[in-house]
């Protein structure tokens, strides 16, 4: 291949985080007018990778090339001069500005020695962008009045109104339908014809082999390899991205599971626009995960379970019984206990202490005189005992809970629900932001609970959890079933397939 | 200085009464005197009262604009009621009516969805509007001469404004520190997302708040008409931000999630001081709404730079 055809290459790139090392020592290039899909399990480092072409972070070492010149990229602002956009998930538009607005923020067109908009060139050069990329949207809708298909059109708009050379699209399809995509695949396809280089970072496999010409796989911060689409298969690109898992360190599942009791039976579960038709029983003293990609419904389905999120239609049998759950309190008086996948933002209590914060649900129990006041020792006693079962390590009482570890906080909240005494315990994302030591303390808390006859039902978006510690697994896929493994059948590349939806009959069992 | 930091949110205002009272005591002979003394925490026994409840609200991370309003709609059915009713029963249905002004603030708030700065802000004209409505327009006197007793009456040599206030402080201190409530109250206002996944009833506990706060500023015309012996719809005009000053400088983070009981009253004694200082000078009655507006923007400002100190501490790592 011509040296010149490359329009971007990142040589040796290094970045690390305190403790973590994001990127280690990837090599990575973007032929003009080529579909580069970038692919890998969640923390692979896709996300560090573009964010360092988008100017987000700077590389610890190696040098990014951009047009053959060697280039730092300080500022989003710069890499966006330099003709590079970024086209994460959540998306960068103003809601309550105009589609067109939007397109040109920060560029509008002007008269009057640019003192007043030249709103009649706005909307009219938006709108033939958006004619360019075949789409019919009102550039003076707002973009809070646009759906989500749409809204990722006005960001290609945007990135091709700056003249962009590199568009890096970053999971573009996690909430598009299925004609919306095909529809996002010919606007991808017809930018490559126009020389466009795109990096494309998908979960689902098919999209990266419909579309690429070159695969490149990561997996914890490493490069595995690129290979030509045309050269390699799916099985090829599951075993480069999911290796071989390291096992030592999860504790071994107890066999003992003979008499299966059902503890909670849900059916024909759906919540809006996420979860559609589930079904499935909880049996005592067994981890159930479910299992899935963003997008595919696993926490919305685990919210709504606790009454955190409504639900569309369903049942819940909890004990044999039918029962309504429409706030968290309706479950937690049940005896159902969640651990929340957002530890910053819906479970630590800032600006309490890590008694207080251990305490918060069951305080209206430890109190004298018709629970009017709080006594003292009591919830002391209590803290201690569930600090000694879980090992928290905190310097005294008072101190704030924010200044504990990231394992420690998240001990604090899985005890805060097991104090309540609880039969079925939620966990998402039971290790997130917790270092590999709390993780395996947290992993055989787990396991302990499940043989004292707790059910717990989690959904993981890492693998080596989801594979070693689950008992049964359930795999959703846009929000319906797409395989179900057990201890026997469960293999880490079949759950990767059914994650991404190459759910074959072979799959299900 | 992150010691400093700490010192001064839990003792900061004492720092400010003992500069206040060094200051008074050399300018005025008579400021070391037990009368003195009793009488300007005496004066300062609205503040206080008001600012617990308000204390609540901030915790909890609301606000109310509306606690002048109330003490006035309080005043007007006191002197209305007194003569019908009798002083007793006049007091508890004067109460009560203050408090379903909080009740329905609450509803506003947490039902409608309303942000409860612009709901207080409201409820003020209207509560203002009602008022005078039912007054007529006037000032109505209370011919009751024993109601003067809550407001200037002593019991065992101190004013019973203040017995009031220490019985409201100790009830409060408990409610915040030593009550499920107050931890409910605590959790709402640092993370009202963790609070409501917790199982927490957050509705019922901010609309508990707000009826909370009505019923303080209910305690406050209470004590205040009983003084005049007059019923007065347009009572203590800008007292809300009294109420505020005294809750953030006494050390209740206006972030939420951080309540002060103690700081709120030694702050009110601390405004009150303020306001004997500028009499003792002779300071035309102007200054001190001037001094009052200069303290909160002082105390905001001194919350917040904390507030922004902590953070970039925290930044670099270092433990707090």
């Amino acid at each position: 291949m011509n040296k010149n055809n490359k329009l971007c290459k990142l040589e040796n790139i290094t970045k690390t985080f305190p403790g973590v090392v994001a990127i280690n020592d990837v090599s990575f290039d973007v032929n003009l007018g080529e579909v580069h899909a970038l692919v890998g399990e969640n923390g692979a480092g896709k996300s560090t990778l573009i964010k360092m072409l988008g100017g987000v972070y700077r590389p610890d070492r190696g040098a990014i090339y951009f047009k053959n010149k060697k280039t730092v990229f300080t500022s989003t602002c710069e890499s966006q001069n330099k003709g590079i956009s970024v086209i994460y998930q959540e998306f960068n538009l103003i809601p309550d500005l105009t589609v067109a607005e939007n397109i040109f923020v920060g560029r509008e067109p002007k008269i009057f020695g640019s003192l007043i908009m030249n709103w009649k060139k706005l909307n009219s050069d938006a709108k033939k962008i958006l004619e360019d990329l075949d789409s019919d949207i009102d550039p003076k809708k707002y973009i809070s009045d646009i759906t989500i298909a749409e809204r990722q059109m006005v960001e290609i708009a945007k990135a091709l109104s700056i003249k962009s050379r590199l568009i890096i699209m970053d999971e573009p399809t996690a909430t598009l339908t299925g004609k919306e995509v095909k529809k996002l695949f010919e606007i991808i396809k017809n930018l490559r014809e126009k020389g466009v280089s795109i990096i494309y970072i998908s979960h689902r496999l098919e999209e990266a082999f419909e579309l690429s010409d070159r695969i490149t796989v990561l997996r914890d911060g490493k490069k595995i390899g690129t290979k030509k689409t045309s050269d390699t298969n799916e099985s090829e690109i599951i075993e480069m991205m999911v290796g071989k898992v390291v096992k030592e360190y999860f504790a071994e599942s107890s066999t003992k599971h003979e008499k299966k009791e059902v503890v909670m039976e849900v059916n024909n579960y759906s919540v809006a626009d996420y979860v559609d038709n589930v079904s499935f029983k909880l049996y005592k003293g067994e981890i159930l995960s479910i299992a899935g990609i963003l997008g595919s419904g696993a926490h919305h389905l685990l919210r709504s379970i606790y009454g955190a999120i409504p639900k569309k239609a369903g049942e819940i049998y909890f004990e044999g019984k039918k029962v309504n759950i429409n706030d968290p309190r309706d479950a937690i008086k049940l005896g159902i206990g969640f651990v929340t996948e957002d530890r910053k933002d819906e479970a630590l209590l800032y600006d309490m202490s890590v008694l207080q914060n251990l305490s918060i649900i069951i305080i209206k129990t430890l109190t004298f005189l018709k629970g009017l006041f709080i006594k003292a020792e009591k919830e002391k006693s209590v803290f201690d005992r569930m600090k000694d079962r879980l090992d928290i390590k905190f310097s005294n009482y008072n101190q704030k809970v924010i200044y504990l570890s990231g394992g420690n906080q998240q001990k604090v909240v899985i005890g805060r629900t097991l104090i309540t005494n609880c039969k079925v315990l939620i966990l998402c994302e039971p290790t997130r932001g917790v270092d590999v030591g709390a993780k395996a303390e947290i992993h055989k808390i787990m396991r302990e609970l499940a043989d004292r006859g707790i059910s717990i039902l989690m959904t993981s978006s890492e693998l080596p959890e989801l594979v070693n510690l689950s008992d049964r697994s359930i795999v959703l896929y846009k929000g319906k079933v797409a395989a179900e493994f057990d201890r026997e059948t469960m293999d880490e590349e079949k759950l990767v397939e059914a994650q991404i939806g190459q759910t074959s009959s072979k799959i299900i069992k | 200085m992150i010691k400093f930091l700490k010192l001064y949110e839990r003792f900061g205002i004492f720092i400010f009464i003992i500069l206040g009272s060094i200051f008074l005591a050399i300018a005025s002979p008579n400021f070391l005197q037990t009368n003195t003394i009793l009488n300007i925490i005496a004066q300062g026994t609205y503040g206080a009262i008001v600012g617990f409840g308000m204390t609540f609200a901030i915790t909890s991370g609301g606000f109310d604009l509306s606690v002048a309003a109330v003490m006035g709609l309080t005043s007007v059915f006191l002197s209305l009621l007194i003569p019908v009713l009798g002083i007793p029963l006049a007091i508890i249905i004067s109460l009560l009516v203050a408090s379903s002004v909080g009740l329905v603030n609450g509803l506003i708030i947490t039902k409608l969805n309303v942000n409860p700065l612009i709901t207080t802000l409201a409820m003020m004209t209207i509560i203002r509007g009602v008022s005078l409505l039912v007054a007529g327009g006037r000032q109505i006197v209370i011919s009751e001469k024993m109601f003067s007793i809550i407001g200037t009456g002593f019991l065992a040599g101190i004013p019973i404004p203040i017995i009031i206030m220490v019985v409201l402080f100790i009830f409060m201190f408990f409610t915040m520190y030593h009550s499920p409530f107050g931890r409910h109250v605590s959790a709402v206002g640092s993370n009202e997302s963790a609070a409501r996944i917790s199982g927490l009833n957050v509705d019922l506990i901010k609309i508990m708040v707000f009826v909370l706060v009505a019923f303080t500023a209910g305690v406050a015309g209470v004590i205040r008409t009983s003084q005049t012996l007059i019923g007065i719809p347009t009572m203590s005009p800008g007292f809300e931000l009294v109420a505020i000053t005294v809750t953030i400088l006494g050390g209740t983070s206006l972030a939420g999630g951080r309540g002060n009981i103690w700081g709120t009253l030694f702050a009110a004694i601390f405004i009150s001081m303020i306001y004997y200082g500028l009499n003792l000078l002779n300071v035309q009655i102007f200054f001190q709404m001037l001094s009052v507006g200069t303290v909160l923007i002082i105390a905001l400002f001194i919350d917040g730079a904390r507030n922004r100190y902590l953070e970039s501490v925290r930044a670099k790592g270092i433990k707090v």
